[in-house]
């Protein structure tokens, strides 16, 4: 998994695409957008979703980068704006409201089959299943602390919540995760078909 | 292998090998098409700024005339209606007289009790309305510490620990039920007031 952070875009390139040249501003399209829908999809779980905070992140930062001043990496950058317009959305009340209508098993099952690929293997089938029976907050704090490398403290700012609340988040997804791989011993393993 | 899995390190390892989208969802091209069609949700931050002015001032008016309104005007049959509407959303404790006219009056903390502000709680909307700064972050920072009660008593039952430690973790727990009761409750007074 590609981190956003770790994308490294060469001067001469973001300092044409910052002029506005279109070709610039293309290649930066084109090396940095997989690495966000990823980190948005993984994030928000829903693909028409994730479409659409996609869209919105990329026209922010396409906006916003002649205000870039090289303090921090441009993909760390990015992923600042990606993050925030996924946790603002998971935060709204519309999106509580359809996690409350929507069926638990109809959503994992659906996200599940749209995030598996054929370069899959059983045990990243699995992986994809467990973290599935995640909530939205539990999943995201788990990705950004596990993957992106989010600190405690990061987290909780991103979130406007305190420290404990990211460590009870992580502690709390972990054993559940634990729970589902001790239990799926039970159940016959996935196999690739 | 499975086992491994449910153990942080190995999770956390296999979770950055999970292979990324080759593609982004649309192409460049797309991408612009898109951005001609679609303004953004959020406007610009000068926008913003005017709108988040606009909305102090309109709030602060609204504020001053609903105090002047609440002197002015103090009839019997508007007096009679808010405590009907405030009755059925007290929480359980406070419906039992004068000695027990507050959610933090001087109640014994039983299970029941406990359980009842629960309930009570889980039936209120999980945004307010109307929201203060104050009681908010109030309400964030003690559902928080529950969370992390709650943490505490699932491990030491697991642990089978000693049987004070589980009960001064009820206890916190009962307090800090109790406590979120009252914010809350603080919260639907507001509410109801304005």
């Amino acid at each position: 998994m590609t981190r956003l952070a770790d994308i490294v875009v060469e001067d001469a390139l973001l300092a044409d695409a910052c002029a506005g040249r279109e070709p610039a501003q293309r290649a930066l399209y084109e090396a940095l957008a997989p690495a966000t829908a990823s980190l948005i999809r993984r994030l928000v779980g829903h693909r028409a979703l994730a479409e659409d905070i996609f869209q919105d992140t990329m026209m922010i930062f396409f906006q916003r980068l002649p205000e870039f001043r090289c303090e921090a990496p441009l993909g760390a950058w990015l992923r600042r704006i990606a993050v925030s317009r996924c946790l603002m959305y998971l935060r709204s009340p519309w999106q509580r409201a359809r996690l409350c209508l929507e069926p638990v098993d109809c959503g994992v099952a659906a996200e599940v089959a749209a995030l598996i690929t054929p370069g899959y293997t059983g045990e990243l089938i699995d992986l994809e299943r467990a973290l599935a029976t995640l909530t939205p907050t539990a999943r995201a704090v788990v990705w950004m602390y596990e993957v992106e490398g989010y600190s405690h403290e990061e987290i909780a700012r991103e979130f406007g919540r305190s420290v404990s609340f990211s460590k009870s988040q992580l502690a709390r997804a972990h054993r559940r995760l634990h729970a589902w791989f001790v239990s799926a011993e039970q159940r016959p393993t996935c196999s690739v078909i | 292998m499975q086992r491994d899995l449910g153990q942080p390190a190995a999770f956390a390892r296999l979770l950055r090998s999970l292979p990324d989208e080759a593609l982004p969802p649309y192409g460049w091209r797309e991408f612009q098409q898109r951005a001609g069609r679609r303004p953004l949700a959020r406007t610009s931050r000068y926008g913003t700024g005017a709108l988040a002015a606009v909305t102090a001032i309109a709030a602060g008016i609204v504020a001053v005339s609903l105090r002047v309104d609440q002197h002015a005007q103090q009839a019997q049959w508007s007096q009679q209606a808010s405590r009907a509407v405030l009755a059925a959303r007290e929480p359980p404790d406070t419906r039992g007289g004068a000695a027990n006219a507050r959610p933090g009056a001087d109640v014994p903390f039983g299970a029941a009790r406990t359980e009842a502000l629960e309930r009570w709680l889980a039936s209120l909307p999980d945004n307010p309305p109307l929201v203060q700064v104050g009681p908010r972050a109030a309400v964030t920072g003690l559902e928080d510490r529950l969370a992390e009660v709650d943490d505490l008593l699932s491990a030491e039952r697991m642990d089978q620990a000693r049987p004070t430690h589980l009960l001064a973790l009820q206890q916190e727990r009962r307090l800090l039920v109790s406590s979120l009761a009252q914010v809350r409750y603080a919260e639907e007074l507001v509410d109801e007031s304005r």
